[in-house]
């Protein structure tokens, strides 16, 4: 495992104040933010932010952080020392950081499940039993899922390897895995919620489980930008389909249909192909949009078809411009 | 070689289905002063089923659950995520239109 200076990854003196550590986190926050930032791996660089904020914003923890000495430089390699922890104790489960009071943990923010094992060697993941007495339900857990479009259209499957953890005869905790194939419907839109009833965490003393979530976010097309449900197409056409009227071939999310294009079509109109958008009450529809492509005038027989379309049309695009 | 032990349907939270705002808190990481003061400002649809139990529309919980990670990783306040959720989407919006006049562009 490697060493992390979580000092240097929120970019403060190892004396800085907890209102400077809390001012450069939230700096550095709006930043890497993954809801609002457009940086690179924006998400890894704000889990690692979330981890050295909830390990320096806590006294105890900072203290017991602090004993490891200022010689250690991020990635360097690391095992914790044979007495390390002792005289402190450390409260389990983050709270959340940036938050007040302890609230339960979701995606999004990180918690100890998603710090590194730098920090759970040195301040373990927090019993997931922990204050609960009794019959007590299973949290509920979140994960993200990245589809197509084609597959949003269609449905798809995933596997996913859900952790839990076990009681040991010993007493100790151990988390089990085990693969499940999540069968996701058609018709999943960006950000959508799927949920799995009862693949959360296991609930303590008969307490029912918790459910898993699924955030769906639907990868960027070579060929359709997406709208809640609509779908948008550019289409190219020659001069003469879009001035005379044509019926093409045009492309759809299930397969290719016949389209009439209206004579008189315009660069830029849209046409619209009800319900072949993502399937759904109501499905969307396929806007497509015409882009009129010109031939190139580079043989004489084109050149000549140019010279007479500009002696013969008396045509002048820029007329309802004139003042 | 991986072991399935399971396959699992499903079910998209979409039109139709509306959720109960003590189970939007679990979801969403709010209080339901926090979702009853996004729901007054509009920016989650609201009905109330019963005499004093308020549910949210499911098509609505992406933007909650934004909502909740706003306010509790970066300390802004129910005014500050609803102002942010709307720039959010307009920023969205604007992308997806230049991304359709790029694709427009490129013939």
């Amino acid at each position: 495992m490697e060493f992390r200076d979580y000092y240097k990854i929120l970019g403060v003196e190892r004396s800085a104040t907890a209102d400077q550590i809390k001012t450069a986190y939230r700096r550095l926050a709006r930043k890497y933010h993954p809801d609002v930032s457009k940086e690179p791996n924006a998400e890894a660089r704000f889990k690692e932010m979330q981890e050295a904020y909830e390990v320096l914003r806590d006294p105890e923890k900072r203290a017991a952080y602090d004993q490891l000495g200022s010689e250690w430089k991020s990635g360097q390699p690391f095992r914790p020392p044979p007495d390390w922890g002792s005289g402190f104790e450390f409260s389990g489960r983050p709270a959340g950081a940036g938050g007040a009071g302890a609230r339960r943990r979701h995606s999004g923010s990180a918690g100890a499940e998603d710090f590194s094992d730098f920090f759970s060697s040195l301040f373990g993941g927090g019993s997931p039993f922990a204050g609960a007495g009794g019959r007590a339900g299973g949290r509920d857990h979140h994960a993200r899922v990245e589809i197509t479009l084609e597959e949003a259209y269609r449905g798809t499957t995933r596997m996913l390897e859900l952790k839990h953890p076990e009681l040991k005869p010993d007493g100790s905790m151990e988390l089990r895995s085990h693969t499940v194939r999540v069968a996701i419907p058609a018709g999943v839109t960006e950000g959508q919620l799927i949920r799995l009833a009862g693949q959360g965490e296991r609930g303590s003393g008969g307490g029912s489980a918790g459910d898993l979530y699924l955030e769906a976010h639907i990868l960027p097309d070579r060929l359709y930008t997406l709208e809640n449900r609509d779908v948008t197409l550019t289409f190219p056409v020659a001069p003469w389909e879009a001035a005379l009227g044509a019926s093409l071939t045009v492309p759809t999310l299930g397969g290719p249909v016949e389209m009439r294009i209206p004579a008189g079509a315009q660069s830029g109109q849209k046409l619209r192909l009800r319900g072949r958008g993502l399937p759904g009450q109501p499905a969307g529809d396929e806007y497509v949009q015409l882009k009129v492509v010109l031939p190139p005038a580079d043989s004489p027989e084109a050149k000549a078809i140019y010279e007479e379309m500009r002696s013969k049309l008396n045509f002048d695009p820029r007329a309802s411009e004139a003042r | 070689m991986v072991r399935v032990t399971q396959v699992l349907e499903a079910h998209i939270l979409g039109e139709g289905d509306w959720i109960a705002v003590r189970e939007i808190c679990e979801l969403c990481r709010l209080d339901p002063e926090a979702v009853l003061e996004l729901a007054a400002l509009g920016v989650v649809s609201s009905r109330e089923q019963a005499p004093g139990e308020l549910q949210v529309a499911a098509t609505h919980l992406p933007r909650l659950r934004v909502a909740g990670r706003l306010m509790q990783d970066l300390g802004v306040n129910v005014s500050g995520a609803a102002l942010a959720l709307e720039l959010l989407e307009a920023q969205r919006e604007l992308e997806t239109r230049l991304r359709r006049l790029e694709h427009l562009a490129h013939y």
